[in-house]
């Protein structure tokens, strides 16, 4: 009895190592995975412009996590920034690095007058991360990505 | 093919300073020039490759268009109103075709 007990006990204790050891792989899975995504985002742009971009929270792209139709999906972004003659944003490039053609369009801004945001409906080729590249009046060059997941190629 | 036909939503006056939004939607394939017709010929490239937003005379938003927007291509922008003044909406097709609109807007 004592012994069985024993055994029961061992056997809990694996089963807790091993829960805990799966815990910890996959909380660190996704933060690899985005590192690692970062890394090839930010060597994309440096092959496309020739600079390294700096991934920021100052660019926010809103996109569906998952989305059915890869035909029509719909995003959005802002860039923070007060849009004045000394501090604005001049354009957000939008890449799709795993579309057939990885352009998608580049937004153009205008300070006092504009405000660095906008929203349109792009198409997929398949589940990817999407990049926004905002390139500020100072020269930076700030980049931000979702990941999106849709179902259908939308570039058929 | 049918015209392209342009559509914008846009208000009608609005507060200096005031920032307001613009719909701009032009019904369009946008034909990417990676599909094939039923001869298997490779069927041409016929995007809206840009758009041109002028406020009173001057560029204040513009786009330039690939082939992975969608079809029938929407967009949302937003300015701040700070005159009485045109709104015009230019779209520019590949081939050399433009479409436009114009739309006044009253600032108070």
């Amino acid at each position: 009895m004592g012994r069985e007990s024993g055994v029961i006990g061992l056997s809990r204790r694996r089963v807790l190592a091993v829960a805990a050891g799966c815990a910890s792989l996959t909380l660190a899975a996704p933060s690899v995975a985005s590192a690692s995504a970062d890394e090839d985002a930010v060597e994309l742009i440096e092959d496309l412009t020739g600079k390294t971009p700096t991934p920021s929270d100052r660019v926010r792209l809103v996109m569906p996590a998952v989305f059915s139709n890869g035909y029509t999906v719909p995003l959005s972004f802002e860039v923070d920034s007060p849009m004045t003659q000394t501090d604005h944003a001049k354009y957000v490039r939008v890449l799709a690095p795993r579309n057939p053609i990885i352009e998608v369009a580049t937004f153009h801004f205008t300070p006092e007058r504009g405000q660095a945001r906008a929203s349109t409906r792009i198409r997929l080729a398949e589940p990817q991360f999407v990049l926004a590249l905002a390139e500020m009046n100072d020269g930076a060059l700030l980049l931000a990505k979702t990941w999106v997941d849709v179902a259908t190629n939308g570039c058929k | 093919m049918v015209a392209p036909a342009p559509r914008v939503q846009v208000p009608a006056t609005a507060a200096r300073g005031e920032v307001f939004s613009v719909k701009a939607l032009i019904a369009h394939p946008m034909e990417t020039g990676l599909r094939q017709d039923d001869h298997g010929d490779a069927i041409p490239r016929k995007i809206i490759n840009r758009f041109v937003c002028r406020y009173s005379g001057v560029v204040v938003f513009s786009v330039d268009l690939h082939e992975s927007v969608a079809a029938n291509p929407f967009f949302e922008f937003h300015l701040r109103a700070t005159d009485s003044g045109s709104l015009e909406f230019i779209w520019e097709e590949d081939g050399g075709g433009v479409f436009r609109l114009e739309h006044q807007l009253e600032v108070g």
